[in-house]
């Protein structure tokens, strides 16, 4: 009888076994439910007394918003297993092959390669998505507890995550392909992610180009996410960089290939990745999602904006570690750049932190150039860029028509939460793993 | 003639592993590959079946060259000590084996179960079996893959005498039934057991090709006494 499934899907049912088989899988999912939980319950608890549980002024809590004050903390525990425990996973997945023979056996199918670890990558986001139960589950408790859900932010936060899974796999795989021992992979993923956190730090105190690469970091990018903003610039650079790394796995796992030819190979697809990202920085579009259009000006001021089609460059003279730059990032220049993103931004200091150059003449002013007119002052806020891009447009401010975000405020415990994740979930974990064991044995 | 390599060398830095190595392989019939350990008779198996790269040298089939890539359409490589799907059970491995090499399996079981005598391993996980047991498997998958041409690196490796007996009388089986195996050992007196040819390599060079009548010739040729057993004709030719 010949078998009726193709062959892919014969590997597919095989990789998925290979995964219920690995005890990092399951350490993962055992981790998971106590990190969520932990984040969860401390966030809700914050957020109840915020919202006037035990005695906290009422109104405090006007304008709480989940996304921020519950969502992005509990599901940074994602962040948290993406970065420690799935690269194991991967890991596994991808060098078990190698390690045990079976890789050897597998090559000798005409399968090509991509395909072959396609099969492989499916599978761990998969295991990912399973994973991501753990913070499902604290969207059910929270809904139980009559706390408000704005769909389209909650699905940013979890494609976010998603995404940085998805480094994650690549990473991971490309790694374990390429090295001949696990324990080698696993260091040079743990040594790829503390260097993208290096990159963050130095952005922090050089700014400049820094900055700007800083900005597609995996942390970077899953902090956008959290705050319920899609750039589609982050997103092309994140699905190159996942599509490099597996075709860079899928190029070193055919071992039958020279080596000299496998690296020219992987030197010719660096080349063509950094070509696409370079290219992908300069895609503009973005999306907001967050309920209170956190990253957005109002519709009014946007609209008013987008009748400015003179050239815009603004000179700020704030050192990077200042935490009027920081202001003025994310109160304005960063919901600018969405409506025109056409403005140059310079940033100017000659220290990093700034404290040196208080007195120095034009430390703190911030400089405005529309099609040849000048203004400066020396507002973060949005409210003061907006006045003086105005200003020189000549545009009269207009007046505001949204309706505000009173918020959601929600003074209540997270009753049960303790249970279910560090409880229920490690047992269901354990119990689960006992079954598929003994459903092997 | 099924396949003929020509001229297979390959190196490791300085280090020559494969050397001009030539011979052929004829459809349906048990070739062993014998040498000392060292002598690169792993290298040759796997620079054959494409899983490790050589540095010059080409096969042929049908007068075709087929290059590393296509070999697996013509050749399966079964190599030796390894562990595939360790969590797995035999009765998985052999499943998954037939279903992704686009084998058969038989309605009522694949034959090669009772013969090697894996009913009782079915459900245990690979990494559990002891060599012996694990060798068995390897064969089991080796044999149920549909390539015309087997190469088993060390198939009587870890087996008693009655397991190598059952082991060749299946492989014999085989090969009656028109699968053309390549059999690499290094006991001398397995392979006079079951092999209808040989290729003698020593250190990574071929010394000599042909049936036992042919080898001895040879070696008679360079003074061994005509009579002699392959042992010893191996010993005159290496």
């Amino acid at each position: 009888m010949r078998s009726r499934r193709s062959a892919f899907v014969w590997l597919l049912d095989k990789e998925r076994r290979e995964l219920a088989a690995s005890k990092s899988w399951w350490v993962m999912l055992l981790a998971m439910g106590p990190l969520v939980g932990v984040s969860f319950i401390s966030a809700v608890r914050t957020y109840a007394e915020a919202s006037g549980l035990n005695g906290t002024s009422a109104g405090v809590g006007e304008a709480f918003s989940p996304l921020v004050g519950v969502w992005a903390p509990t599901f940074s525990a994602c962040e948290l297993a993406a970065a420690f425990l799935l690269p194991f996973v991967g890991i596994r997945l991808v060098s078990g092959d190698r390690q045990s023979g079976a890789l050897k056996l597998e090559l000798q199918h005409p399968m090509p390669a991509f395909v072959r670890l396609g099969a492989k990558a499916m599978v761990l986001l998969s295991a990912w998505i399973v994973a991501l139960l753990a913070p499902l589950i604290a969207v059910v408790l929270w809904r139980s507890y009559g706390g408000a859900i704005y769909l389209p932010e909650l699905a940013t936060v979890a494609a976010g995550h998603l995404l940085n899974a998805g480094l994650t796999v690549a990473l991971a795989a490309s790694t374990a392909a390429i090295t001949e021992h696990p324990s080698t992979a696993a260091i040079l993923t743990l040594t790829v992610t503390v260097g993208t956190w290096i990159v963050n730090f130095i952005a922090a105190v050089q700014g400049g180009v820094w900055e700007r690469v800083a900005g597609y970091t995996p942390t970077a990018m899953v902090g956008e996410f959290q705050h319920g903003l899609v750039r589609l610039d982050v997103v092309s650079i994140a699905a190159a960089l996942i599509a490099s790394g597996l075709v860079v796995a899928a190029i070193w796992l055919r071992l039958g290939m020279p080596v000299r030819r496998r690296a020219y190979e992987s030197i010719a697809l660096g080349a063509l990745t950094a070509a696409t990202l370079f290219a992908c920085t300069f895609i503009t579009p973005s999306w907001d999602f967050s309920e209170n259009r956190m990253n957005s000006f109002a519709r009014a001021d946007e609209e008013a904006l987008e009748q400015i089609h003179a050239p815009l460059s603004i000179e700020a003279h704030l050192a990077p570690e200042d935490p009027r730059r920081v202001d003025l990032e994310r109160r304005a220049l960063s919901k600018l750049r969405r409506v025109m993103p056409q403005a140059q931004v310079r940033y100017v200091s000659a220290t990093s932190i700034g404290i040196f150059e208080q007195t120095s003449q034009h430390y703190g002013e911030i400089w405005y150039d529309l099609g040849g007119k000048r203004t400066m002052n020396r507002a973060t806020t949005a409210e003061g860029v907006l006045e003086a891009i105005y200003d020189l447009a000549g545009v009269k401010p207009p007046v505001e028509t949204d309706e505000i975000f009173r918020g959601h405020p929600l003074a209540v415990a997270p009753k049960g939460a303790a249970a279910v994740f560090y409880g229920i979930w490690p047992a269901l974990v354990v119990a689960g793993a006992f079954f598929v064991r003994r459903r092997r044995a | 003639m099924l396949l003929q390599a020509t001229g297979l060398t390959k190196r490791y830095g300085d280090f020559s592993a494969l050397t001009d190595v030539s011979f052929s392989i004829r459809p349906g019939e048990i070739l062993g590959l014998i040498g000392p350990n060292g002598s690169g008779k792993t290298t040759l198996f796997e620079c054959l079946a494409g899983v490790l790269p050589a540095d010059g040298g080409t096969l042929r089939h049908d007068d075709r060259v087929v290059p590393p890539g296509a070999r697996s359409s013509i050749l399966f490589y079964m190599p030796d000590a390894i562990a595939p799907w360790p969590s797995q059970t035999v009765r998985w491995a052999l499943d998954f084996t037939a279903g992704f090499f686009g084998g058969t399996v038989p309605e009522s079981g694949p034959d090669i179960v009772p013969q090697l005598d894996l009913v009782p391993l079915l459900d245990a996980p690979i990494g559990t079996l002891s060599k012996g047991q694990r060798k068995r498997v390897l064969l089991a998958i080796g044999l149920l893959t549909p390539q015309p041409v087997l190469l088993a690196d060390e198939p009587f490796d870890g087996l008693d005498l009655r397991q190598t007996r059952d082991v060749a009388r299946a492989l014999r089986s085989y090969a009656a039934a028109g699968r053309t195996l390549f059999l690499s050992i290094h006991q001398i007196s397995d392979a006079a057991r079951i092999c209808d040819r040989f290729v003698l390599l020593s250190a990574g060079r071929v010394c000599g090709e042909g049936t036992p009548a042919e080898l001895s010739s040879l070696a008679a040729a360079r003074g061994t006494p005509p009579a002699a057993d392959l042992e010893e004709v191996f010993l005159a030719l290496t």
